[in-house]
C-alpha cells in the first residue's frame, strides 16, 4: 500500500522529528514503523524530499554516518516543525472523522 | 521561499550544481542499500529534478536553445522565412505607424486629445469651409456648458521680416486660450496666458514653432523677449512651442501663433474680426468631464439655431453643427487619412497573411526532412505536446526576428507617407511620423499573431508521424507526404486567391489614375509653369501691388517663348476652396439657400492662357482696373443655375458689396476634383480687386528649367527682395487626387509583393511534391512514360491549384472591392479588363513557377530515381 501524495510528506516530517536521517534511513524508518504495511518506493520518496527541501521545511547537509560513510542527512527546520504540528492536528481530526463514520467492523460477509 | 529557490534554479549553473549533488547523494545511498534495492534511481533523480524549478519554464528555455541551434544550422531557410515574414509584418507595422502618427495622434504635443472635438457647421464635404465667425465663437464660448473651453484658429501665410531675407511663413491666429485648451506645454518661454485677445488690436506677441525657431533663429536660447516683424508689424516673441506641436489642424503646420485680435493689424483686414457673417475660424473644443460628443452636439445645435434666428442674414445655408473626434476631423489631413489608411491596413494584413502562408509552406516542406528525427524522438518517449512546443519555439524565434527586421524597416517606411503628399502653396503639411513604443509593441504583437497563423498548423501536422512506419520505411515519405501536400496545396490556393484580390485592387487604382489622366480638367494644363509670390509681406499697398503685378505681366509676356501669361490668387484642383456669398440679379434664393459660390481673382487673359473655352463675351482684360466699371466672368454652370439659359452678358452680380457686370461666360471646368459635378464659378479681375498673394501662370513651350531664371529675373528687376516660391508645372498640380495616387502606389507595391510571395509559394510546393514523387516518376519512366507527359502532369498540377485559387480570388474580389467604390475614378469595382489582366498575369507567373520543377521531373533518370533514398 502506498501512502497518498500529501500524506508522504507528512510522514517524512514526522520521521525526521526525532533527529536527522539520510535518505535510505528515512525509507527504512517509514517501512519499520508501519510494520511494513506501507511500501514506500524510493522513487516517490526522493522527489518528496526535494519538494520539502524546496519548501524550506527540511534542510540537508553532507555528514559522516555511524558506519563512517559520507551521506546526506535531512533534518527538520523551524518552519518544518511548525508545519508538522499543523499537519498532525489536521490529520488527527480527519482520522477521527473517518473513524466515526466507519465505526466498528461491519458485520456479516 | 519556494519561489526564490526555484528562481535561483533557473540559472543553469545553480541547477547543474544541485543535479550533481543529487547524483552524488543517490550514489552514496546505493552503496549503503546495495544495488537494486532502491529501484530505478535515474528515474528518482529525474523526478526530483522537476521539483527544483518550474519545469515548463526550463523546458521552454531548452526548446528555445534547441530551436536556435536548428535555425542556425538551416541558415538559408531561416533567412528566407525571416525576410518573408518581415515583408508582411513590415507592411502592417508601416501602416500602423501611419495610423498612429495621424489618426491616433491627431495633435502631437497636445494632451488628452481624446476629449477634443472638431466643430463643423453647414454642409459636410471633404473640404468644408471654416465654420465660425469671431462674434459667433465668442457667443458660443459664453453660452455653452458642454466644453471646458472652445478655441478658434485660422491659418494664413504671412511674411516674416526683420531677420535677414524675408520669408513666407504660415501664421495662425488663435484665441488666447488655444494653448491652454490643447494643454500644450512650451519648450521655452510661455504660451498665451488667456487675456491677449481682450480687444481688437491687442496682443502683439507670438509663440514660435520649434522648427522655425531652429531654422530662422538658429535655436537662439535668448529668443524670448525679442521683437520680430510679421507683415512688417512688430511682434514680441514670448515662447517656443514644443518640438512635436505643429498646430491644431491635423497634419498641417503652423510656423507661428498670434492672438486672433492681431488680425486687423497684421493682415490689415478691419472687417473680418467684428463681422458675424464672415466664417473664417476653425473651432475645436475640449469636452467637459462626463459630457459625451452627442450631448455636446445637441447643445451646440440649439445654441447655433438661436444665433441663426437672431442674425438670419449672417447664417445662410445649412447650419447643422456636427462634432467630430479629431481622428476624422474634416479639417486638415485626417479627413483623407481616415478614408485611406483603413484600406491600406486591410491590404497590408492581406500581405501579412500571404507571407504567413508562405512561411507555413516552408515549414511544412522542411518537416519532411525531419520525419526521421521526429519519429525517433516519439519512439523514445517524447510526447507530441513537447514536439509541438519545440516547433512552436522555432516559429516564435523566426517571428521575433521577423518583427525586429520589420521594426527597422518601419523606421524607414514610416516617413514615406509625408513624402507622398504634395507640397502646396495653399497649405503647409506638417506630418512627422515616428516609430514609437506603440508602433514597436504593435509590430511584435503582429509578429506573435503571425506565429499563430504560420506556426501552429505545420507543428501539429509535423508530429502526425507513425514512428514505426517512418523508421522502417526506407522508400521515404509517400504516405506521410500526401496529407502534407494537401495542406501545402490549400495554402498555395489561398496565396493565389489573396494576391489576386490585392492585384485587382491595385489594378482598379491604376485604372483610376489612367482615367484621371484622360479626364479633361476643362483647360489645358500642359506647357504651363506656375510661380508664386506674395506682395503683402514685402510691404506693398494695393495700389503699388497692382502696379507691380501689371508691370510683371508685361515683362513676362515679352520673354522669348512665352505664349501667354496671367495670374491668379487660386489654382484649380489644389487643396483650397475659395467661396464667397454672391447675390444674383433677378434670382431670389429660397429660404436658407446657400449662395456661397466658388470665386477666383485672375489676371488679364486668364481663360485664354489656360485654354479654358469661352462661350460668349470677352476674357478678363488689362483694362479691367480699379475705378472703371466693375466686371465679372461667370461659368456655364452659374449661368444655367441662376439665369436658366437667359443671356447672362450684361447681367449683374454682387460680390463683396459691389455690383459687377457680367462680361463673359466660360465653359465649366473642373475646379476641385476631376470627377466633380459642374460647379458655378465667378472670376473677378485681379487688377480691379487686388490680392497680394498670387500665382503667375506662364504658358510656354520653353522648358521650365530654362524659363524659370528668366521669370525670376523679371521679378527681381522690379523688386530684388521679393521671394518667388513654389515654382511648379501646371500638370503636376492637375494630378490625380492624392488619395488615388497614394492608394494606387501602396496597394500596387503590396500587390507586387503578394505576386512574388504567391509565385515563390507555388514554386516551392510544386517543386517539393515533384521531388517527393521522384521515385514514382522513375518507375513510370522505366515503364515507358514519355518525358512530355511527366512534364505536362507537373505543370497541370500547378495550374490546377492556380485555377482554384483564381476562382476563389475572383469571387473574393467581386465581393470585397465594393468597399473601394467611393475611391475609384471612372471605373467600377467589377471591371472586367482589370480582372482579366490580373488573372492572366497570375496564370503566366504560375506557369513560369511550375516550369523549373516540371523540366526537372521530365529529366529524371529512371535508374537514379529508383535508387533515390
Amino acid at each position: 500500500m502506498e501512502p497518498l501524495h500529501g500524506l508522504l510528506e507528512m510522514l517524512v516530517l514526522r520521521t525526521l522529528e526525532r533527529g536527522a536521517l539520510h535518505g535510505y534511513g528515512i525509507a527504512q524508518a517509514l517501512s519499520d514503523r508501519s510494520s511494513e504495511t506501507l511500501t514506500i518506493e524510493f522513487g516517490s520518496l526522493y522527489p518528496a524530499l526535494k519538494r520539502l527541501e524546496m519548501k524550506g521545511w527540511i534542510e540537508s547537509k553532507w555528514e559522516t554516518s555511524d558506519h563512517n560513510r559520507r551521506a546526506k542527512f535531512y533534518r527538520l527546520t523551524a518552519a518544518g516543525r511548525k508545519r508538522l504540528k499543523q499537519e498532525h492536528a489536521e490529520w488527527a481530526s480527519f482520522a477521527a472523522a473517518v473513524r466515526r463514520i466507519m465505526g466498528p467492523e461491519p458485520e456479516g460477509a | 521561499m519556494t519561489f526564490w529557490k526555484k528562481l535561483t534554479h533557473l540559472i543553469p549553473s545553480v541547477r547543474r550544481a544541485s543535479e550533481r549533488d543529487m547524483q552524488e547523494e543517490v550514489e552514496s545511498l546505493r552503496e549503503m542499500a546495495g544495488p537494486g534495492a532502491l529501484g530505478n534511481l535515474t528515474l528518482a533523480v529525474e523526478d526530483a529534478r522537476s521539483e527544483l524549478t518550474w519545469i515548463s519554464l526550463e523546458r521552454l528555455g531548452q526548446d528555445l536553445r534547441y530551436a536556435v541551434r536548428i535555425l542556425v544550422k538551416n541558415f538559408s531557410f531561416t533567412v528566407l522565412c525571416v525576410l518573408t515574414l518581415a515583408l508582411g509584418i513590415g507592411a502592417t507595422s508601416t501602416i500602423v505607424s501611419w495610423i498612429n502618427g495621424t489618426l491616433l495622434n491627431a495633435i502631437p504635443g497636445a494632451q488628452r486629445t481624446r476629449d477634443i472635438v472638431s466643430l463643423t457647421r453647414g454642409d459636410l464635404s471633404d473640404s468644408p469651409t471654416p465654420p465660425y465667425s469671431y462674434p459667433d465663437l465668442l457667443d458660443l464660448k459664453r453660452q455653452n456648458t458642454s466644453f471646458v473651453g472652445l478655441l478658434g484658429y485660422h491659418n494664413e501665410p504671412m511674411g516674416l521680416t526683420g531677420n535677414g531675407r524675408p520669408v513666407r511663413v504660415w501664421g495662425t491666429y488663435v484665441t488666447a486660450d488655444y494653448f491652454h485648451i490643447l494643454a500644450v506645454v512650451p519648450a521655452m518661454g510661455r504660451v498665451f496666458s488667456g487675456d491677449e485677445d481682450a480687444a481688437p488690436g491687442s496682443g502683439a506677441v507670438t509663440v514660435l514653432n520649434y522648427a522655425i525657431w531652429q531654422s530662422q533663429f538658429g535655436g537662439d536660447p535668448s529668443i524670448v523677449g525679442r521683437t520680430i516683424q510679421i507683415n512688417r508689424h512688430p511682434v514680441t516673441i514670448i515662447g517656443v512651442a514644443p518640438k512635436e506641436f505643429q498646430g491644431a489642424m491635423p497634419a498641417v503646420r503652423s510656423d507661428l501663433w498670434l492672438p486672433v485680435t492681431m488680425d486687423p493689424v497684421i493682415t490689415g483686414n478691419r472687417f473680418r474680426l467684428p463681422d458675424r457673417g464672415t466664417s473664417w475660424l476653425n473651432v475645436l473644443g475640449r469636452l467637459a468631464p462626463g459630457v459625451t460628443r452627442v450631448t455636446a452636439q445637441q447643445e451646440m445645435n440649439a445654441l447655433v439655431q438661436r444665433l441663426v434666428q437672431q442674425y438670419p442674414n449672417d447664417h445662410r445655408g445649412s447650419n447643422e453643427v456636427v462634432l467630430d473626434p479629431m481622428w476624422r476631423s474634416p479639417f486638415g489631413g485626417n479627413v483623407y487619412f481616415a478614408a485611406l489608411l483603413p484600406v491600406l491596413l486591410a491590404t497590408a494584413v492581406l500581405v501579412l497573411l500571404l507571407a504567413c502562408a508562405n512561411v507555413a509552406n516552408l515549414f511544412l516542406v522542411r518537416t519532411i526532412g525531419r520525419r526521421k528525427e521526429i519519429a525517433i524522438r516519439l519512439a523514445v518517449g517524447c510526447t507530441r505536446g513537447r514536439l509541438i512546443r519545440q516547433f512552436l519555439a522555432e516559429a516564435i524565434l523566426i517571428a521575433v526576428a521577423g518583427g525586429m527586421v520589420a521594426s527597422l524597416l518601419t523606421c524607414w517606411t514610416s516617413g514615406l507617407l509625408a513624402r507622398f503628399l504634395p507640397s502646396s502653396r495653399e497649405v503647409a503639411l506638417g506630418i512627422n511620423i515616428t516609430v514609437d513604443g506603440f508602433v514597436v509593441t504593435a509590430t511584435f504583437i503582429v509578429a506573435l499573431f503571425s506565429t499563430m497563423v504560420f506556426g501552429i498548423v505545420p507543428a501539429i501536422r509535423a508530429t502526425h508521424v507513425d514512428p514505426i512506419a517512418t523508421i522502417k520505411e526506407e522508400a521515404g515519405g509517400i504516405a506521410g507526404g500526401v496529407g502534407r501536400s494537401r495542406i501545402a496545396g490549400a495554402l498555395v490556393v489561398t496565396q493565389v486567391a489573396l494576391s489576386l484580390l490585392l492585384l485587382v485592387s491595385a489594378g482598379l487604382f491604376v485604372r483610376s489614375v489612367e482615367n484621371a489622366q484622360r479626364l479633361s480638367p476643362g483647360f489645358d494644363p500642359h506647357n504651363m509653369m506656375t510661380a508664386a509670390f506674395d506682395l503683402k509681406p514685402a510691404g506693398y499697398s494695393s495700389s503699388t501691388g497692382t502696379a507691380l503685378q501689371k508691370e510683371l505681366l508685361r515683362k513676362v509676356a515679352a520673354l522669348p517663348g512665352v505664349e501667354a501669361v496671367t495670374m491668379s490668387d487660386w489654382l484649380p484642383l489644389g487643396f483650397s476652396k475659395r467661396t464667397t456669398d454672391v447675390s444674383v440679379d433677378g434670382y431670389v434664393p429660397q429660404e436658407h439657400e446657400s449662395m456661397e459660390i466658388w470665386i477666383a481673382r485672375v489676371g488679364p487673359d486668364y481663360l485664354r492662357t489656360l485654354r479654358n473655352p469661352m462661350l460668349a463675351g470677352r476674357d478678363i482684360a488689362a483694362s479691367d482696373v480699379a475705378g472703371l466699371q466693375p466686371v465679372a466672368i461667370v461659368n456655364r454652370a452659374f449661368a444655367e443655375r441662376y439665369w436658366k439659359g437667359a443671356d447672362p452678358i450684361g447681367k449683374k452680380i454682387e460680390v463683396w458689396g459691389q455690383w459687377r457686370t457680367v462680361v463673359g461666360i466660360a465653359e465649366t471646368a473642373r475646379y476641385r476634383r476631376l470627377d466633380e459635378p459642374p460647379e458655378p464659378f465667378v472670376f473677378l479681375p485681379i487688377l480691379q480687386s487686388y490680392d497680394s498673394d498670387v500665382v503667375l501662370l506662364v504658358r510656354s513651350s520653353v522648358d521650365r528649367a530654362a524659363l524659370m531664371p528668366m521669370v525670376e529675373q523679371a521679378v527681381h528687376e522690379l523688386d530684388p527682395e521679393l521671394p518667388v516660391f513654389d515654382v511648379s508645372n501646371m500638370d503636376s498640380q492637375v494630378r490625380v487626387s492624392t488619395f488615388q495616387r497614394i492608394a494606387g502606389s501602396f496597394i500596387g507595391s503590396f500587390g507586387l509583393i503578394s505576386l512574388l510571395l504567391a509565385s515563390v509559394g507555388l514554386y516551392a510546393v510544386v517543386a517539393y511534391t515533384t521531388r517527393q514523387r521522384t521515385h514514382e516518376i522513375g518507375i513510370r519512366m522505366a515503364l515507358g512514360a514519355r518525358p512530355e507527359s511527366i512534364f505536362n502532369q507537373v505543370v497541370s498540377q500547378g495550374l490546377r491549384m492556380t485555377g482554384v485559387g483564381l476562382l476563389i480570388g475572383l469571387t473574393l474580389s467581386v465581393v470585397l472591392t465594393r468597399v473601394l467604390r467611393g475611391q475609384l475614378l471612372g471605373v467600377t469595382p467589377v471591371d472586367l479588363p482589370t480582372y482579366a489582366a490580373v488573372a492572366l498575369l497570375l496564370v503566366v507567373i504560375a506557369a513560369v513557377a511550375c516550369l523549373v520543377p516540371a523540366v526537372r521531373a521530365a529529366r529524371v533518370e529512371p535508374v537514379v530515381a529508383l535508387h533515390h533514398e
